[in-house]
């Protein structure tokens, strides 16, 4: 017998699923699913904000309440996508102040934001709570002024590395009095002093405080200020973590820590002065998420926190922890999931630190829960790899960055590609990776043979010719973001793969072989791809079609090629002809 | 201050009557609206509910009623084994969460739907 729902009915169901891929997939059941789940969806991701216009996301969803929106291209990240390119929240929130005016949330990554759009969120949007603005840029101090000033009910105000125009520090003070909502405030990536006094009163009337990130002005001897007014912090990023040596400094930062038994996570460490590192050892054994990116220690300084941290499941690090540092995580953090590490001197071709391949090994031995892994280092080995795919099956996430192009394995002198090949073959789960040393089409055959959740991979001085390229795009059946940066791949494997890029988010090449007359065929094969050609020498029409472009950047949208490219941005339009764009 | 509980008699679509405590028939605010605003007699009509689904209805409110509150890792399994159903059975029990507004069950059911299509997704 089968029962037809009331519409509340399946409404109230659909409220218990809240993941969009879920979401997306009951819309697709049948038009009345489609229609009950469209009114009630509160929150929407889009990974790409030209994949879709405003308008067509304000049509379907009449009810967001939380918007996440990323803008320009990861490689933005390394300095390869030129100033100017795009990724303006302006229209977004434009149209949305007129549409939501009950929006709560707005996320974005790597998106132009204005001081006029902090503004006009600040005065529309009445019961605005969470703004993240991560990797962003376009505003200051200026605009945080009005967010503070406006947004009553304010929980979150986090800029983590966005590149803000710091004109002062007073913006801060713009906080009223009667603002006590704050439950997570990051000004890590700002520059300028912010007054003090301000946010000493501000920590002590938010009660419901959980995450505070300072930036570098933050002095070490007003921490314990902040601490003793705000016990509950569950996440602490300290300012400048050195101080003149006073005989109460050390005690009074003890004491301060000792008294946040709710703390988990840590970061900031800048400047750090050795001797008052252990006043943060009484918080070690609860802390599952320490980020010492910054922090210029040595490896002994790392190895005694580290060796107290039984419960980390999370370390950011520079290399200075050194292979003997990564020997002491992998036997006292069992419990550890996310390894980061990072080069002190990325620029400096001999090693600096005796960190080598074998604290990798170290820690896929000991740790085995871990899953993400970003690790930079000097040289790698096949077996190397092959141990560390053995050892950790259950990668979710690796990205190696052997920071001399096109190393090869140091013990053999050969390719990597055993080394990967052992990775994607032995980590079923492996949804990210990202690829460095020397390199030949044989790495690709392997990805494109298993790495089948695979979602998202970066190529970098790697592979041989178009097979390579052919191999990912017609194996990886999960991928949806590709980068790929000077390697020899070019027309015939874009050509012959072209519907896959329709199933992709993104594709982006730079300094490869992509031909010019390439770039126009795929205009004119694929109506719902922006093809955009970003060349900074001038228009390609002005070189002959075989010419390879600098970089190209393909996405699938909805809207139809945008409006808003710089003049070195030709977008290829279906007639195969002159591209739209200003020569 | 009864020393007694008054019983409530409720039909079901098929003609089959139930009698039940006030304080279990309460669980539902249909009903207790009902009862509460005297548009009731002495048997309460229910005629979107047919009796299987309504033994189970009266099955789950008994439970929540008469359980310790504080026994929730007891009450945790009882709901998790009372919704591993037959599909159709949890559409019928859902449907008349709803009519009969008994908030606990609507949650339950409904959470558990969602767990389904949440698995096929």
């Amino acid at each position: 017998m089968a029962y037809s729902f009331p519409e509340e009915v399946l409404e109230y169901v659909l409220s218990f699923i809240k993941s969009d891929k879920d979401r997306n997939a009951v819309s697709l059941v049948c038009k009345s699913w489609y229609e009950i789940e469209r009114w009630c969806r509160k929150r929407v991701f889009i990974g790409n904000c030209y994949a879709v216009s405003p308008m067509i996301m304000i049509r379907r969803f009449p009810e967001i309440r939380s918007v996440e929106i990323k803008g320009k291209p990861h490689f933005a990240d390394f300095n390869l996508v030129p100033e100017g390119w795009g990724g303006y929240f302006y229209p977004w929130v434009i149209a949305m102040s007129k549409a939501y005016p009950m929006l709560e949330a707005i996320r974005l990554k790597r998106m132009v934001v204005s001081d006029e759009c902090l503004e006009m969120i600040a005065k529309s949007f009445k019961n605005f709570r969470v703004l993240v603005l991560s990797s962003c840029e376009g505003f200051s101090t200026d605009g945080l002024a009005s967010i503070a000033a406006n947004c009553r009910n304010l929980r979150e105000l986090d800029l983590r590395e966005s590149e803000v125009e710091d004109l002062s520090g007073h913006w801060l003070s713009h906080f009223p009095d009667t603002c006590t909502s704050l439950v997570s405030l990051n000004i890590a990536c700002l520059g300028s002093e912010v007054c003090f006094s301000s946010l000493e009163r501000l920590v002590s009337r938010c009660p419901n405080l959980r995450k505070l990130q300072l930036n570098r002005t933050v002095p070490l001897e007003k921490l314990p200020n902040l601490l003793c007014r705000a016990p509950q912090l569950v996440e602490l990023g300290t300012g400048a973590y050195s101080a003149e040596l006073r005989p109460e400094s050390l005690s009074n930062l003890v004491n301060a820590f000792t008294g946040c038994k709710k703390l988990k996570a840590l970061s900031g460490f800048w400047d750090v002065v050795p001797l008052y590192l252990p006043a943060i050892y009484p918080v070690c054994c609860g802390l599952t998420s320490l980020n010492l990116s910054y922090a210029n220690i040595q490896s002994p300084d790392i190895i005694k926190l580290v060796s107290q941290c039984q419960n980390l499941q999370r370390l950011w690090v520079l290399d200075y922890i050194e292979d003997s540092g990564l020997d002491v995580l992998a036997s006292c953090c069992k419990n550890l999931e996310e390894l980061r590490v990072f080069p002190s001197d990325p620029y400096e071709l001999e090693p600096n630190v005796p960190l080598t391949e074998q604290g990798l090994v170290s820690v896929s031995e000991g740790c085995p829960k871990l899953h993400s892994v970003l690790f930079f280092c000097r040289r790698m080995s096949n077996a190397a790899l092959v141990t560390i795919a053995r050892n950790s099956p259950n990668l979710i996430r690796f990205r190696l960055c052997i920071l001399e192009a096109r190393a090869p394995d140091y013990l053999t002198n050969e390719p990597l590609d055993a080394g990967f090949g052992a990775i994607v073959e032995n980590c079923r789960k492996l949804r990210r990776l990202s690829l460095s040393g020397f390199l030949t089409d044989r790495v690709f055959e392997y990805i494109g043979k298993h790495a089948k959740k695979l979602e998202m991979l970066s190529i970098a001085f790697a592979g041989d010719g178009d097979m390579g390229l052919h191999h990912v795009l017609s194996g990886c059946d999960s991928l949806r973001k590709l980068e790929i940066r000077d390697s020899p791949f070019g027309d015939q494997a874009l050509l012959a793969n072209a519907a896959k890029l329709e199933t992709m988010r993104s594709l982006w090449m730079s300094s490869c072989s992509v031909s010019y007359g390439a770039c126009k065929l795929l205009g004119q094969k694929l109506r719902r791809l922006n093809i955009e050609v970003i060349d900074e020498r001038g228009t390609p029409e002005s070189r002959p079609e075989s010419c390879p472009i600098e970089k190209i950047y393909i996405y699938r949208t909805l809207s139809g090629p945008r409006f808003d490219t710089p003049n070195f941005i030709w977008t290829m339009d279906e007639e195969g002809n002159s591209p739209l764009g200003i020569a | 201050m009864a020393s007694e509980s008054k019983m409530i008699m409720l039909r079901s679509s098929n003609n089959e009557v139930f009698e039940v405590e006030e304080a279990l028939a309460f669980e539902s605010q249909t009903i207790k609206h009902m009862i509460e605003h005297d548009c009731a007699d002495t048997v309460i009509p229910l005629p979107k509910v047919s009796s299987n689904i309504l033994a189970k209805v009266i099955e789950y409110c008994k439970k929540h009623v008469t359980s310790p509150k504080d026994d929730n890792n007891e009450l945790e399994s009882f709901d998790a084994e009372f919704v591993n159903i037959d599909k159709n059975v949890l559409f019928g029990l859902m449907s008349a969460a709803n009519y009969l507004n008994i908030k606990s069950f609507l949650d339950l059911t409904s959470q558990a739907l969602a767990d389904i299509i949440e698995e096929k997704c």
